[in-house]
């Protein structure tokens, strides 16, 4: 709840489930649909990024606050 | 000799008095384990002693959950069960449902007594817990730097996101400073603003979990801002921790399972998302396409030209038909000429002088028909198939035409 990348990926996720549900609704034109679908490309490449693909290496947090690698 | 009772009416009558003594029902007793038989049928047969004497105690397989450590002799223990009589020996022995050892005992009750008090305060009541982030991207850890918990946390977060952040904030988890140890861990991850934190470690005796029963730990994790996963111990084990925790995990491993998605199931996730807007998008322009060309379509047949390309096929259908009309009728026409011509031929003079018939004409150019038009020496032009010829009259006579004879009409040269 505190922290903003956790609430985007889940945030983006649901904003990514809307983009479809509108996508597949029968009114939507096509300028839209490409809209549409241009923005899911984007939330899908933001959620790619706040993945952040880099292996991680498990921290240590020590007594004064500072981290070092474990 | 009145009032004889058989040994079976004592026994049962002891038996009841004993099992309608409220106290005796529910009882602590405390003692030093002696005697001790792990039965193969999974009872515990076993003494309670102290200096002035002893009691028989069972514990039966059933109740076996209420023991979670080996039973040895000399033990201190204490035992919640309930005294019963056993008729067939005439004894009565304790019934145990409920056995630790004793200190921890004495904890039991403080952890019964704060549990209790906790729980009336609202500090365990479902409102307050935070839901656990679905995509944590930092996991903090408070936990024993060293030991299986730690390393099962990590092994497992590894396997299912090797992407995710953890730091761990190393803390004693037993003995004298670990509650401060603890909420210090807890202080400082919340600083780091993890997204959800892991604060446990291994099992172990209710001694040795103590600090995770602290009251100083429990308002900690109850303050903390940052979602909080307790795993203490192995699944039977139940502390205070994991009741004031916005979620409470069997063991170290199945938190780190809870704190840390499957990095494997969201990218499958968002390729799903992705296929599905590039099937939705590709089925959009399909539709469209085929709109277009039905469209097109209509508007080719509503064309001014189309209309014209109708009436022309129609003028020109109609020409043929004219035609073929009229040659028939030409047709017909000229076989009816050509009955005419046959007919003509038929009766043409010239036919008639082609099958040696002949016109002879006097002088005064009137046709001869009859005798009497001929007189002798009269010059007659008698005409024959290819030319004339000039004849003079010998002589004449009129016989009449019977059956014979015809040919000699015209034997004048």
């Amino acid at each position: 709840m505190e922290n903003k990348k956790q609430e985007n990926l889940e945030g983006m996720f649901g904003e990514l489930e809307t983009v479809i549900d509108q996508m597949e609704q029968d009114g939507v034109s096509l300028e839209e649909s490409f809209e549409l679908y241009s923005k899911g490309m984007t939330l899908l490449k933001k959620c790619s990024r706040a993945i952040d693909e880099v292996e991680k290496k498990v921290l240590i947090l020590d007594e004064d606050g500072e981290t070092h690698e474990f | 000799m009145k009032n004889v009772y058989t040994v079976k009416q004592v026994n049962s009558y002891i038996r009841n008095m004993f099992a309608q003594d409220f106290m005796l029902n529910r009882i602590y007793v405390k003692g030093e384990v002696s005697n001790c038989k792990y039965h193969t049928s999974g009872h515990i047969y076993f003494s309670l002693k102290d200096e002035s004497g002893t009691i028989a105690c069972v514990m039966f397989a059933g109740a076996r959950s209420g023991l979670s450590f080996r039973m040895r002799e000399g033990q201190q223990v204490i035992v919640l069960g309930s005294v019963s009589v056993y008729e067939r020996d005439g004894k009565y022995q304790l019934y145990a449902r409920e056995i630790v050892l004793d200190g921890a005992g004495q904890l039991y009750e403080k952890f019964e007594a704060l549990k209790k008090e906790l729980s009336e305060m609202g500090m365990f009541a479902p409102e307050y817990k935070m839901p656990i982030p679905r995509y944590a991207g930092t996991v903090g850890i408070v936990t024993a730097p060293t030991g299986a918990a730690v390393r099962d946390i990590i092994h497992i977060a590894k396997r299912r996101n090797p992407y995710v952040q953890l730091i761990l904030c190393p803390a004693l988890v037993q003995g004298e400073g670990a509650a401060k140890s603890i909420i210090k861990g807890i202080r400082a991850l919340e600083k780091e603003r993890v997204d959800v934190m892991i604060v446990g470690r291994g099992g172990g005796s209710m001694e040795d979990l103590w600090a995770f029963n602290e009251e100083s730990v429990a308002r900690a994790i109850f303050d903390c801002t940052v979602p909080v996963i307790s795993a203490v111990g192995h699944e039977t084990d139940t502390t205070i921790a994991d009741f004031v925790a916005d979620l409470r995990a069997p063991t170290p491993s199945a938190a780190a399972e809870l704190a840390v998605y499957e990095y494997r199931e969201a990218f499958e996730t968002m390729q799903g998302y992705a296929q599905m807007m590039r099937r939705s998008v590709t089925a959009k322009i399909t539709g469209e396409r085929a709109r277009l060309e039905k469209t097109a379509l209509r508007l080719k047949f509503a064309h001014p030209r189309q209309k014209l390309d109708e009436k022309k096929q129609y003028a020109a259908d109609l020409e043929d038909d004219l035609r073929r009309i009229m040659k028939e009728k030409l047709m017909r026409e000229k076989h009816r000429f050509d009955m005419c011509v046959e007919k003509m031929r038929g009766l043409s003079p010239l036919e008639k002088l082609n099958r040696g018939y002949s016109y002879v004409r006097g002088k005064d150019g009137k046709n001869i028909r009859e005798v009497s038009q001929a007189g002798k020496g009269d010059r007659l032009a008698i005409y024959v198939s290819d030319g004339r010829i000039e004849a003079e009259v010998v002589s004449s006579a009129a016989f009449p035409y019977g059956n014979m004879g015809w040919k000699e009409k015209n034997c004048g040269e």
